[in-house]
């Protein structure tokens, strides 16, 4: 079995499904069963692809430069953890707030016929030039797939020129449907050319605490305050860190992720590769989650006990403050929709406030979305579940057949059909842990009753699609499956 | 062809393309490309663009085929067709465009007989093959035009001598394009001329239908459309005029508006007005706030038709000093250069700055920060935020890409934009 090496595509891992338009009655059972099969679109909306979040992944990393090997398009999402890496700095106190380092490769037609090879030479070379990095990395495109550049062979060739250290990521987009498999692909890279399987003297009381690109500042410093509880050191990575703190990974004594989706495989891998026990739960959003992440690392360290007492001195702090924010939100009907992580901790933190779930999208379904099904089948009647990466025509089909009170996601779309709307993502503010819940909740209440913007916005804006989509099953593309 | 760039500005030419149909009212792309392609392809320009997107659709709402391992070996025309299928069944749009990613150039999907297929049925669906790595988004701007001069634009559309076309002035790649595009249009609308802006106003594929009915085509561009400008004579036999760089403040408005009335031989009594009432409204602003903005020595990075438009106000109507100005997108052609070379050296009684072509942000630092003469003004896109900082002087978002700013309708062109402009200099530190 530990032969086996994980490819870093999601899909590849047994049970875990991407199209599915469902209830969540149906999907617990059919999954218990074994029903539920690998389907597909036969009409869809753009995806978001992995190299997106391979890139994004890593952008905030001190003396690195990023290469892609493509043509200019593919660094367009760039901007959106560029976005992150600059206010991210200006939170975190700097003055010069620094652009990170991205060479594309610019593959053309010339490169499509005869190879991109020289020019990814050429790149690094810029690279190296300009900055003398610690890092490179060479993040792979459909087209430099396609094409057949082999980037892991360039970059091994060209390891020997430079003493920057050189990491080829394969991110190829068309090689998978979850966008998440772009965390795996960064993290697989990592472990094989950083970590190299060496082992380290275990530094007591570190903790390798993964986070991706859209935690805030505010976040990191509320899970730190809660891990400085049981005496934890905290190595965040690979958010705004470094290769010595990429470097440091094997020497912690356990490791745990912000979000479910990151690094959750390569948790497991530095526990086959370094003997480091790790705490894979849920993302730190509302009481339950929160408790059940604290829990889940305090265990880990041995620290049952003593996180007992300080959950319990944290409820006793904000039960008082989050019952005021239930007696605004009690009964509300909701549809969330986001990304897996995001969407099953906003599923549990609406029970917090005792709102009522009517429909989930997210993009995968797996083991790890039944242990939550089965615990929001616990508390909510029958809801409807669209399993998609994205698919907005889906949603807005949906939504407006099932007239929620409010919808928690992006709200382009649930706007201009003039539901309230609300998030629980935001890469700027609070959102995690004890302190970030009555955040959310207050903002979550406040928007929830002030909802004069989507109202007025939706009579004087359509959505493009025609009536006649929203009398169709929203269904009705997906095919196979059963 | 394409050069190797760091912090490149804007995406491939499927973004560029992508984001010009978009701004057209109740147009809908559809992608045969990689599962990535909507939102980078978006991100890439609208969401570079001072946050304003298509309202249409946009990003991950474009129907895709999202080719995935299955498509590149097997071909991925048959989901194409279920993917247009899906888009006229549900998305209520005029037109339809099928636009291919590099995956589907490289594996050479023939889309056109796809499409044909559908427009043999009624539906108004078009096919562009112009995939990803063709080049930049500058480049989608005048794939889109050629495409409809071949394939929309309708012939033998009857003549009128009062009705313009705008060209030149690129949607979301040019954040202030809206802006830009309605001060352009209320100002010949005041010469009595009627505006083809395409992008403003719901304008829509009936405009561009019957576009080749107009008296004039004026491109406010140096350099971009030259291919489209002579098919659009050769097919429909309307003329065009190049007005070399965003006209901003009322030196360059006033020499635009004359040259727009000598193409059409309009009423000089009348242009001679409208012209006197104009630059009244600003100087009337002007006057009012005379030596608040400090004077300032500036260096300009920007797309080539934004830095003349902003280097030529603020040397000739504001008395500030140019220095240095980067055209910081990648210019093909040899006489493109000297027409922007020449429209910043002709300075009334400003020194000439140098001028520097190019798109890789390295170069830009370092020619920013290598400067010898003194810099205390730099005009950039938010990439130049760092420049501006480690030199420690003051620092405007002017140009594409621009996050740091919300843009609705904000515009620094004509005479209007100037006072808009002249308002953002001003620095109390």
């Amino acid at each position: 079995m530990t032969n086996i090496k994980y490819s870093g595509v999601r899909e590849s891992k047994p049970g875990r499904i991407n199209d599915l338009g469902t209830t969540s009655k149906e999907a617990e059972e059919n999954f218990k069963k074994g029903c539920l099969k690998r389907a597909d679109r036969s009409f869809a909306q753009g995806l978001q692809c992995q190299q997106i979040n391979s890139m994004a992944a890593l952008m905030s990393l001190e003396d690195s430069v990023f290469i892609s090997h493509s043509p200019q398009g593919c660094v367009g999402c760039s901007i959106m953890a560029v976005d992150m890496f600059r206010v991210g700095q200006a939170h975190r106190g700097i003055k010069n707030i620094k652009n990170p380092r991205i060479i594309v490769t610019n593959i053309d037609q010339k490169s499509v016929v005869f190879g991109g090879e020289e020019k990814l030479r050429q790149s690094v070379k810029k690279a190296v030039d300009r900055y003398h990095p610690k890092l490179i990395f060479i993040y792979a495109s459909c087209a430099s797939g396609i094409i057949g550049d082999d980037i892991d062979a360039i970059a091994a060739d060209l390891q020997k020129e430079y003493d920057s250290l050189i990491v080829p990521i394969h991110c190829e987009g068309f090689k998978s449907k979850v966008c998440a498999s772009g965390f795996d692909a960064a993290f697989l890279s990592i472990n094989k050319y950083i970590l190299k399987h060496e082992k380290q003297t275990k530094e007591k009381g570190l903790v390798n605490l993964f986070a991706p690109t859209t935690v805030s500042y505010a976040d990191q410093r509320e899970m730190e305050r809660m891990l400085s509880l049981i005496n934890v050191k905290v190595n965040y990575i690979p958010f705004y860190s470094s290769l010595e703190k990429i470097k440091k990974i094997p020497a912690a004594e356990a490791s745990t992720s912000i979000c479910k989706v990151f690094a959750d495989e390569f948790m497991k891998t530095l526990w086959e590769d370094y003997e480091i026990p790790y705490s894979h739960t849920v993302m730190p959003i509302g009481i339950r989650n929160t408790d059940k992440w604290f829990r889940g690392i305090a265990k880990v360290l041995g620290k049952e006990k003593e996180v007992e007492g300080i959950i319990a001195k944290e409820h006793e702090r904000i039960e008082p403050l989050v019952a005021r924010i239930r007696e605004r939100l009690e009964g509300k009907r909701v549809f969330i929709c986001g990304g897996t992580g995001r969407s099953f901790a906003a599923a549990a933190l609406i029970d917090d406030f005792g709102m009522k779930l009517v429909g989930l999208e997210t993009p995968t379904y797996d083991e790890d979305a039944q242990v939550d099904i089965e615990y929001l089948n616990g508390i909510h009647k029958d809801f409807v579940v669209d399993i998609a990466n994205m698919q907005p025509f889906e949603q807005v089909n949906l939504v407006n057949k099932l007239k929620p009170d409010a919808f928690i996601g992006v709200p382009e779309w649930a706007a201009k059909l003039g539901i309230p709307t609300t998030h629980v993502l935001d890469g700027k503010r609070p959102t995690m842990g004890y302190d970030g819940l009555l955040y959310l909740g207050n903002k979550i209440a406040d928007q929830l009753e002030n909802p004069g913007f989507n109202v007025k916005l939706s009579k004087h804006v359509k959505l493009p699609y025609k009536d006649s989509w929203y009398e169709e099953d929203a269904f009705k593309y997906i095919e196979g499956g059963n | 062809m394409s050069q190797i760039l760091e912090n490149p500005r804007g995406g491939c030419v499927l973004a560029g393309i992508c984001s010009v149909l978009e701004a057209i009212d109740k147009v809908c792309p559809v992608y045969h490309a990689g599962p990535g392609c909507c939102m980078q392809t978006t991100a890439a320009e609208q969401g570079q663009s001072g946050h304003k997107s298509a309202c249409f659709v946009s990003g991950v709402s474009v129907p895709s085929s999202n080719m995935l391992e299955r498509e590149v070996v097997f071909g991925g025309t048959g989901k194409l067709k279920t993917t247009i299928q899906g888009a006229v069944d549900i998305i209520d749009a005029d037109a339809y465009f099928v636009l291919t990613g590099c995956t589907a150039g490289i594996i050479g999907d023939d889309i056109v007989s796809v499409t044909e297929e559908f427009q043999s049925r009624g539906y108004h669906v078009y096919p562009i093959e112009t995939p990803g790595f063709a080049r930049d988004s500058n480049l989608g701007y005048e794939v889109v035009w050629n495409t409809m001069i071949d394939q929309v634009i309708e012939e033998n559309v009857p003549k009128d001598d009062k009705l313009v076309n705008i060209f030149g002035i690129v949607p979301y790649h040019d954040p202030f394009w809206s802006g830009n595009l309605e001060e352009i249009e209320r100002i010949l609308d005041r010469l009595g001329l009627k505006v083809n802006t395409f992008f403003t106003k719901h304008r829509g594929m009936e405009d561009i239908r019957k576009c080749s009915g107009a008296a004039l085509n004026i491109i406010v561009n140096p350099w971009l459309f030259k291919e489209p400008a002579k098919k659009f004579e050769d097919k429909f036999g309307v003329p065009s005029i190049r007005v070399s760089g965003l006209p901003i403040g009322a030196t360059d408005t006033t020499k635009f508006i004359w040259q727009v009335a000598e193409a059409l031989k309009l009423d000089r009594n009348h242009v001679e007005k409208i012209i006197a009432q104009e630059e009244d409204y600003v100087y009337n602003y002007l006057a009012q706030a005379v030596g608040v903005v400090s004077w300032k020595r500036f260096a300009v990075v920007a797309d080539a038709n934004n830095a003349v438009g902003l280097t030529r106000y603020l040397a000739n109507d504001f008395s500030f000093t140019p220095v240095l100005v980067i055209i910081s997108e990648p210019i093909f052609r040899e006489e493109d250069k000297q027409r922007i070379i020449e429209q910043i050296s002709d300075m009334e009684y400003a020194k000439p700055p140098k001028v520097l072509f190019t798109a890789d942000q390295y170069e830009i630092n370092e020619a920013i920060l290598n400067e010898e003469e003194e810099i205390t003004l730099v005009l950039g896109s938010s990439n130049e935020r760092e420049v501006g900082l480690i030199k420690d002087v003051q620092f405007i978002l002017t140009s594409f890409p621009m996050n740091e700013r919300l843009v609705f309708n904000r515009t620094y062109a004509g005479y209007r934009g100037s006072l808009t402009f002249t308002e953002d200099l001003y620095d109390n530190l």
